[in-house]
């Protein structure tokens, strides 16, 4: 009886304690490496966006970054790198809960790095990076990586847009060449149209990222999120007209039906599968359309604005920036300093087609046609304004609903994203 | 002895109450003290917020709509859900040959996974290459592929239709087989019993059938309610709530919320976890959860 007794207890009571160690089990392992002592080896934790198609796909980012690590570590033995690749749907979100977890990783490479800085959680660039190195990126790149003057990003990797436009459908319907204005485009629109093509121009203004053909079109009218000083002009009249003559196209059939609805992913796939005569798309978008039947038979031009083709293009850059929590910037330098003099960026241009950051890597593409188009716009690229604080709320708001602005009343809904941006 | 013998009830319940504690109410308590907070979009908090972030959420133009959308959505699925498993549970209950195939294919939807169902019914309502489409178009419903008419998920008034259509599909045979269980406690003397009496088929389902039923009608009911007000797979994989906000149910509107601020996306769950209590609390209230089958 009393051992029964004695013996349920402890049970019951190994059991809490088993339970509760799980509960608190992850704060000792988060501080326990923070002491990196000298000359014992160091494990950095890596968080990465995932470029590949998908976590199986022979391009997928463990793969990717586990190429990288392997050669990193057989150099350096004291120091060994944790990678946790995430698709690029989730990264935010699982960022974040690891911040407010206070388990950052030391090294993150994502979309985005202006948040972090006012909460001084980065290392400054020059603490983390050879100057060799930060002298070799393009200036107009690395000053985007600057807040109030210090650098906390660094480029990881850019891409550019342009129109891709199928050569065959155009020749069917009797297009000589890409179109250079908007009533050009519009009239090249209507002869795909008639020969039954069903949607002449892709146009995804769904979920996944309306925020950069709506941006391609307002700068094709000389619009923008930001003015020059940087004041928010989301409805400005420029803009609001942009999206009049895109609603016009809409009506008319002419584009993809339900923009508002529309995935990049699922236009350019259509585009890859050659029911779509234009589409707006950049370097990473070849290799999709590379696998379709469109494959040989496409070309790409500048984007045509409202009076002849834009000079600038959107350019998005990638960033991979450097958390100081756990005090490990001797052995991060090392890692970004092999990073970007060997090999490795030279595999993601193969790998993903996105545009190097530094004057190297770039002179070492110059011969490469199909990105010659967006090596040539990147210089003259226009950027989100990714800096303000108040981009992550708009450009959710774009998201979600810009779609509205070819539907229903452009100004109105524009003035709504504006007030978005222009809210306490 | 006598005082061990106090405790040994808490070393069995023990780690069930632990248990609850750390898997149920911690989240609970960590989601409300969130919402008060000022979380950055990066999730560093930047420290009290009053109710600065309920006030933001309750501001917002779509709000509302959402929330109503949110009831029309629980309402419609629960509702067509129910009737339906209600006729297929007594179809099922009955003796035809190949029974047993029937039954195991309606288990099927359930097996698969939500977002496998959903993803397959976007991908058979596509504009380009649906196969709904497809047979929409030999049929002569619509002209031709790839326009506005074949884009159903395009346009909130035929999207919401067919969102609630796989969710009523999911949710069927879950509902179904808690129905037949039910059924299957009926002792079949009442039966008899009735048919004595002369009782109409109607009146025998009626006055029989469906009040010693209602204790598997009300799980299965109750279950489907708070899962379904908190579904999320089957709207974000197939429009992500768009166009606009106009298949959004608050669910959806939550993690939208969280891209762009982490408090009022706290919020908004708190809501939405105040909502399922009510939500439950007038489904017992209706169904007269305590009250003996007569």
């Amino acid at each position: 009886m009393n051992i029964k007794l004695v013996g349920g207890a402890a049970l019951g009571l190994a059991t809490m304690l088993v339970l509760s160690a799980c509960g608190g089990g992850s704060q000792p392992a988060a501080g326990g490496d923070s002491t990196g002592q000298a000359g014992g080896p160091v494990t950095l934790k890596m968080v990465a966006a995932d470029y590949g198609d998908n976590p199986t796909a022979d391009n997928a980012g463990t793969k990717f970054w586990k190429s990288v690590v392997d050669q990193f570590q057989a150099a350096n033995p004291n120091i060994k790198v944790d990678v946790q690749v995430i698709s690029w749907n989730d990264i935010d979100k699982q960022v974040a809960t690891m911040v407010q977890n206070g388990q950052v990783p030391d090294i993150l490479q994502t979309g985005d790095y202006s948040g972090f800085v006012k909460d001084q959680l980065l290392y400054k660039t020059d603490e983390v990076l050879s100057p060799e190195v930060s002298k070799d990126m393009l200036t107009k790149f690395a000053d985007f990586g600057k807040v109030d003057g210090t650098a906390y990003g660094i480029p990881f990797v850019s891409s550019a847009r342009a129109l891709f436009y199928n050569k065959e459908l155009f020749e069917k319907a009797g297009i000589a060449e890409p179109p250079k204005t908007w009533d050009e485009l519009k009239a090249a629109a209507e002869k795909l149209k008639a020969a039954g093509v069903s949607q002449p121009f892709g146009l995804p203004l769904g979920q996944e990222e309306a925020q950069a053909e709506s941006f391609l079109w307002m700068l094709g009218n000389g619009g923008g999120y930001t003015d020059a000083s940087g004041k928010w002009t989301v409805n400005s009249p420029a803009n609001v007209e942009a999206f009049q003559y895109v609603k016009g196209l809409v009506d008319a059939g002419l584009t993809t039906p339900n923009p508002g609805t529309k995935d990049r992913k699922t236009v350019w796939e259509d585009f890859a599968a050659g029911k779509v005569g234009m589409v707006n798309g950049g370097p990473m978008s070849i290799p999709i359309f590379d696998k379709g039947a469109v494959s040989g038979k496409y070309a790409v031009a500048p984007i045509a604005g409202k009076t002849g083709p834009l000079d600038t293009t959107l350019g998005v850059m990638d960033w991979i920036m450097a958390f100081n929590k756990n005090g490990h910037a001797a052995e991060i330098k090392k890692f970004f300093d092999f990073f970007y003099t060997g090999d490795a960026t030279q595999k993601i241009v193969d790998n993903y087609k996105l545009l190097p950051v530094t004057n190297g890597g770039i002179q070492k593409l110059s011969g490469d046609e199909k990105l010659k188009p967006f090596l040539d716009a990147l210089p003259n690229a226009s950027f989100y304004p990714f800096k303000d604080p108040k981009w992550s709320e708009v450009n959710t708001t774009i998201k979600q609903t810009v779609g509205g602005a070819v539907k229903d009343d452009p100004a109105k809904v524009l003035g709504d994203i504006q007030k978005v941006a222009e809210g306490s | 002895m006598k005082r061990l013998r106090v405790l040994e009830p808490l070393a069995w319940v023990g780690p069930a109450v632990v248990l609850i504690a750390l898997v149920v109410l911690w989240p609970v308590i960590e989601m409300v003290r969130t919402s008060f907070l000022e979380v950055s979009r990066f999730g560093v908090v930047r420290g009290g917020n009053g109710t600065k972030n309920y006030d933001k959420l309750f501001a917002e133009t779509d709000f509302w709509p959402v929330m109503f959308r949110s009831l029309v959505w629980v309402v419609a699925v629960v509702g067509f859900t129910v009737l339906i498993s209600l006729a297929l549970a007594q179809l099922f209950n009955q003796r035809f040959p190949g029974r047993k195939i029937a039954r195991w294919a309606l288990i099927a939807p359930w097996a698969a996974s939500v977002l496998m169902t959903s993803i397959i019914f976007k991908w058979m309502l596509d504009p380009e290459v649906g196969i709904i489409n497809l047979i929409r178009r030999d049929l002569g419903l619509i002209p031709a592929m790839g326009g506005a008419d074949a884009d159903q998920l395009g346009q909130a008034a035929t999207a919401f239709p067919w969102l609630i259509f796989v969710a009523v599909f999911v949710s069927v045979p879950f509902t179904t087989y808690a129905l037949l269980a039910g059924l299957a406690t009926i002792p079949s003397d009442v039966y008899e019993a009735a048919k004595m009496d002369g009782a109409s088929k109607f009146r025998t389902y009626w006055s029989i059938t469906l009040p010693l039923l209602r204790p598997a009608l009300t799980v299965a009911a109750l279950i489907n309610v708070m899962n379904v007000f908190n579904s999320f797979p089957i709207i974000w994989s197939m429009t992500h709530g768009q166009p606009g906000y106009s298949t959004a149910t608050s669910t959806i509107f939550m993690f939208i919320l969280k891209g762009s601020n982490i408090g009022e996306s706290a919020a908004m769950s708190v809501v939405n976890f105040g909502m399922v209590i009510i939500l439950t609390a007038i489904f017992l209230k209706i169904s007269k959860w305590k009250q003996e089958v007569a």
